[in-house]
């Protein structure tokens, strides 16, 4: 028993600090789930207008502008004429910006795209998944994700015409 | 022990046992092995005078770390530390109680500059922060530490008990007695066996010197807590764990089978009632004044998604698995998820209406068609004409440019634009506008509207002959979905904390050591809780041999716990 | 006679047999020296008379009990009342154990008055009989709720034979620092009693006078839509206003010693009509607790503590360290049981989450730990004596936080639901 003592005492320890560290650290680092600045961007599986499922893997190796979206949100409806520039602008830059809107019916959705008039890619999220698993509260919402996947910064509210410009300019870089 | 002891200890005891160092009383006779100073105070009989693991010369780094969480007195600092910090979170509201606020701004607007200073502090999520968990978790270790350090030389110490104990052991308990007593110290003891085992007692003789014992499983109460809170917050921590919880609020409207996120099941709402107390049923202070509720209840269907479940482009296949009566104390449990009923809203949703395409002039119907809110038909055919969906909108507006709009996602003013084409209308169609609820009709003016559209000489009409061609959800309930597979663990650290509390505090450990020689009885007992209890007991037992002893006298100063 | 008309007149007569049992207590002891007899005799023979009394009163206590439960349809622990009369009766039988174990008649003395205070306690809130809303509609109610009672009402036994420590064993006559400290806390212990008193006697001298004075007061909230919505709230002040509610106007006023009009205002961070009323509440038990105070100090001519002291005299102060502490490890398993195990499984069934730090749970495991503290204080660090018994006086006071503090102080000041 005496000499157990000592290498009993060293395991016990290391035990604790294991399990404290834990403890500790996923109630500093826990966050709230949500995706941050930093963060791997959450993967998607949504129908796009096409009638087809799209992921997140189709665009890899490019940046993402991910915006969501809702025809009945009026910044949403103001900022989509800036969002189809920027598409036009940089897609052949290897940047893509998408579109989710939130629980509307596939009818309201294309209604909508055909009044703005714009192209870049669209998916509906009607059971609001994206939206969960991307921690969103108000729209609208841009995500601007780099080609690595990573989320570069969140901008919640009406986008920043003038330096929309610039932040996907720092996304590419 | 704080001082340094000779390079060579002698712990030889005079009745030839050699104690480990550090012994307080010889593990033998129980003489006790310390300074002659002592002489006269009561014995310290923690863990029977057993040197302990933590006493120790020339601790290292390993041996201050142990005995920093084997003390009690650190133990009772982190109690109260503990305590102390719980009670700062109650002050204001937690983060935690709701469910989408910008704290760093909520509690400076609520409260002014207490409440700022309190969420800088990380006040506002006491019991998530860092310093909270640490305590917990020093808490956690010093169960650990502690329980390690007592139990096993405890153990050792009550299984190896000599009979016949060093006369200073028996004067210096803490309940003593010394008189004289005539006959044979065999004839004396073996008479005062009986009476000892009828009170439970577990006796054992060496011809004039007796041990009796009883309920020593007390002594393990403390150690058996000690365990369950271990377990406990082991899995208290286990929850967080991936994979091993759940928790979501979500809204199941009557009548639709809802999906329940990142899982595989679907939930059908199937009827939701509420019930409130009648009039009758109420006293007559709150009659008519307030509604209680008495019952509410979602009949729930839970379904599995067997097929085609990851699958955005197609419809998945459903089994059903259990159905289930929530209320708010009886939630449905299926294979570790359960739903619990959280909340209710009676306000009736839109789902469909089916209209009537009819001639207004000649009162004709030309077919009754359904028209979902949701993902409606874009072409529909009644009779000779053919209408087509244009525009929809969920919640009619005008915005500040005048212009139609959807304010809301949800049907709480919806509207419908068609074209109409067919037998006596313009070939480019006819554009008709609808508003399926009367109260939007003539808040927006239906009328005037087509009017406008068709001109004053339009015959066609859409209408809703009766309220069976009227489908809504009459409710939506709300609950509270959970998985979590840590659970059983709590429940059987929580019950193991129980175990312990009864063993420990409702019965207690005695022992009594006697002696009967010169014609003297030296009698000395030990317990680790209620002396009193314990004193009267000797009385009784002495009684039954004739012999009369007032309860006070056996008193030897330890009379307090 | 309905059950529930028997249930009313059955509590009433126990109430009447526990005063009366304390007074015949007070005899017990205080007529030591005045009878013709020895007095251990005549405190033997009239504490028996007092003990047989009050267990008579428990008795009734227990009929009320269960012809209310039979009256109603459920077991009567579902609101302020029900649960206040009986935590009142628990305490009598925590009583009539330790008194069974103990056999001393001076516990008696202290702890009666402490059932007999919450039993009036409980006829300050609504009276009838309220159907089950579904969240009570559960038999963990019945577990839960008693034994958390019984729990603390062992802890106020406990309370109460640690103050008989003090008054006993502390030196009233002494001007050292350290005695005179003792003097003061002591003095400050029963000062916070008296003002309990004080709040009872405010609310029944005022509610028999039928005084009421309303206020009202806008409210503007922003629902979920975005939208403004604005109400009126109105609350009605059961004792004359010293303090209106902040922002508030006066519907109607009764005067009260030419008092016309509200002293002063609330401040702006006592949010809502209600808490403006509770902080006038407090502010009343406070005056007339001064009030009362004044009056016992001027009859005695001396701080209650020393007046009350010459009674303790002859009592053995270890055996009131013995029910101290006795008290609690008897109820320490039980409240374990009641307030925390079952309430976390009720918690659980309920609302699907064993624990969730709200303030309530919060306070049932600072009282947890509170008592943890004393008994490994006394257990291992042999913390005996005066140090054990200020601990069983601090510890009922977070008790009594947890059972009224947190509905007045916490849920009063920050939000307008709840109760009464």
């Amino acid at each position: 028993m005496g000499k157990a003592r000592k290498p009993i005492q060293i395991v016990i320890l290391f035990l604790i600090v294991l399990v404290g560290g834990y403890a500790i650290g996923s109630s500093v680092f826990g966050g709230s789930g949500k995706p941050e600045e930093g963060s791997k961007a959450p993967a998607i599986d949504l129908l796009g207008l096409d009638g087809l499922g799209h992921t997140l893997d189709e665009y890899k190796g490019k940046a993402i502008v991910l915006n969501f979206w809702g025809s009945w949100c009026t910044p949403c409806v103001k900022e989509m004429p800036a969002l189809q520039a920027q598409w036009e602008k940089w897609k052949d830059k290897d940047v893509v910006v998408i579109g989710i809107n939130v629980g509307e019916d596939q009818m309201t959705v294309e209604n909508f795209v055909k009044q703005v008039n714009i192209d870049f890619p669209i998916l509906m999220d009607t059971g609001r998944d994206a939206v969960r698993n991307y921690g969103i509260s108000p729209l609208p919402t841009t995500f601007f994700i780099n080609a690595k996947g990573k989320i570069d910064s969140i901008h919640i509210g009406q986008l920043d015409l003038d330096s929309l410009d610039d932040q996907i300019g720092k996304l590419v870089d | 022990m704080s001082e340094r002891e000779a390079f060579i200890t002698n712990t030889k005891c005079e009745c030839g046992h050699q104690n480990p160092v550090g012994t307080v009383l010889c593990e033998a006779c129980g003489k006790p092995l310390g300074k002659e100073s002592d002489w006269g105070e009561n014995l310290e009989m923690r863990y029977d005078g057993v040197a302990r693991r933590s006493q120790r010369v020339n601790p290292s780094i390993i041996d201050r770390v142990w005995n920093f969480f084997s003390s009690v007195k650190i133990a009772i600092y982190l109690i109260v530390l503990t305590l102390l910090g719980s009670m700062l979170g109650t002050i204001f509201p937690q983060e935690s109680t709701f469910l989408n606020i910008d704290a760093s701004s909520y509690y400076k607007q609520e409260y002014g500059t207490a409440g700022d200073i309190y969420y800088k502090l990380g006040l506002s999520h006491t019991y998530e922060s860092w310093w909270f968990v640490t305590l917990l978790v020093m808490i956690g270790a010093s169960l650990v530490i502690c329980s390690l350090d007592r139990v096993l030389p405890l153990y050792k110490a009550l299984t190896r008990q000599k009979i016949r104990k060093h006369r200073q052991f028996l004067t210096r308990q803490k309940a003593v007695l010394v008189t004289e007593v005539q006959e044979e110290p065999e004839a004396w003891v073996a008479r005062v066996v009986q009476p000892m085992r009828k009170k439970g007692y577990r006796v054992k003789t060496d011809g004039g010197a007796l041990l009796a014992e009883k309920h020593r499983f007390s002594r393990w109460g403390p150690y058996v807590i000690h365990i369950g809170l271990i377990i406990f917050l082991l899995a208290v921590l286990a929850r967080g764990l991936p994979g091993l919880n759940m928790d979501q609020h979500l809204a199941f409207p009557q009548g639709e089978i809802t999906q329940i996120p990142d899982t595989t099941y679907y939930l059908k709402n199937e009827k939701f009632t509420v019930e409130f107390y009648t009039d009758e049923e109420m006293p007559e202070e709150f009659r008519g004044k307030k509604i209680l509720p008495k019952l509410f209840q979602t009949k729930a269907v839970l379904y599995k998604c067997t097929a085609d479940c990851a699958d955005p482009t197609k419809e998945p296949q459903l089994t059903e698995a259990t159905t289930h009566n929530i209320q708010v104390n009886s939630p449905l449990d299926y294979k570790g998820l359960k739903a619990y009923q959280f909340d209710y809203d009676l306000t009736p949703v839109l789902r469909s209406v089916q209209p009537v395409l009819k001639n207004s002039t000649t009162g004709e119907s030309y077919g009754k068609f359904k028209l979902d809110m949701k993902n409606p038909q874009r072409t529909i055919t009644a009779g000779p004409y053919t209408m087509t969906l244009k525009e929809k909108y969920m919640d009619f507006g005008l915005n500040e440019d005048g212009q139609p709009i959807s304010k809301s996602p949800y049907p709480n003013a919806p509207a419908f634009l068609f074209l109409i084409q067919g037998p006596n209308l313009p070939a480019e169609g006819q554009q008709y506008f609808y508003f399926p609820k009367q109260v939007d009709k003539s808040q927006f003016q239906q009328v005037a509207i087509n009017d406008k559209l068709g001109g004053s000489n339009r015959f066609l009409e859409l209408e809703v002959d009766n309220m069976s061609d009227v489908d809504f959800s009459e409710s939506t309930t709300y609950l509270n979905i959970r998985i979590d597979r840590a659970m059983p663990f709590v429940w059987l650290g929580a019950a193991i904390v129980m175990l312990g509390l009864i063993l420990g505090f409702y019965w207690q450990h005695r022992r009594i050591w006697l002696t009967v020689i010169n014609g003297e009885l030296i009698l000395g007992g030990h317990t680790n809780k209620n002396w009193f209890g314990f004193r009267r007991e000797i009385v009784f037992i002495l009684e039954k041999v004739d012999m009369v002893v007032d309860e006070k006298s056996i008193d030897n100063g330890g009379g307090l716990t | 006679m309905s059950l529930l008309d028997i249930s009313s007149a059955v509590f009433i007569a126990a109430f009447l047999l526990y005063s009366g049992s304390f007074m015949l207590f007070t005899i017990a002891i205080m007529g030591r020296k005045w009878s013709g007899r020895k007095p251990e005799e005549h405190t033997a023979r009239w504490g028996k008379i007092a003990f047989i009394v009050s267990s008579i009163g428990l008795i009734f206590h227990l009929i009320y009990f269960f012809t209310r439960w039979f009256g109603a349809g459920h077991i009567p622990v579902s609101n302020m009342y029900e649960f206040m009369t009986f935590l009142s009766m628990m305490v009598m039988v925590a009583f009539t154990v330790m008194y069974a174990i103990y056999r001393k008649v001076i516990l008696g003395l202290f702890a009666v008055p402490i059932s007999i205070i919450v039993m009036a306690y409980a006829a300050v809130f609504p009276q009838e009989v309220q159907p089950l809303i579904p969240s009570l509609q559960s038999n963990y109610l019945k577990i839960h709720v008693t034994l958390a009672a019984l729990g603390e009402s062992f802890f106020a036994v406990g309370f109460a034979a640690g103050l008989m420590y003090l008054l006993r064993t502390v030196n009233f006559s002494s001007k050292e620092k350290a005695d005179r400290k003792q003097q003061r806390l002591i003095e400050f212990t029963l000062f916070s009693i008296i003002v309990i008193i004080g709040f009872l006697g405010s609310v029944f001298a005022f509610r028999g006078a039928g005084y009421e004075t309303v206020f009202v007061r806008p409210n503007v909230t922003i629902d979920s839509a975005g939208q403004e919505n604005s109400t009126i709230e109105k609350v009605s002040y059961r004792m004359p206003p010293i303090v209106a509610p902040h922002n508030s106007e006066i519907e109607s006023f009764q005067s009260f010693l030419g008092m016309k009009e509200p002293l002063f205002e609330a401040p702006s961070w006592m949010n809502g009509v209600n808490a403006g009323r509770k902080f006038n509440t407090v502010i009343w038990s406070i005056l007339s607790g001064l009030l009362l105070y004044g009056i016992l100090r001027l009859i005695v001519r001396k701080p209650l503590g020393a007046a009350i002291h010459p009674v303790m005299e002859g009592i053995d102060e270890g055996d009131l360290d013995e029910i101290t502490y006795r008290a609690i490890a008897i109820g320490f398993p039980i409240f374990t049981l009641g307030a925390l195990i079952f309430a976390m499984i009720w918690a659980q069934i309920a609302w699907g989450r064993f624990w969730g730090w709200d303030p309530k749970e919060v306070w049932a495991l600072v009282t947890w730990l509170f008592y943890s503290a004393y008994l490994h204080l006394r257990l291992a660090r042999g913390w005996q004596g005066r140090k054990s018994a200020w601990l069983a006086v601090l510890g009922f006071l977070v008790v009594m936080f947890t059972l009224v503090g947190v509905n007045l102080v916490i849920a009063g000041l920050h939000s307008y639901a709840g109760t009464d």
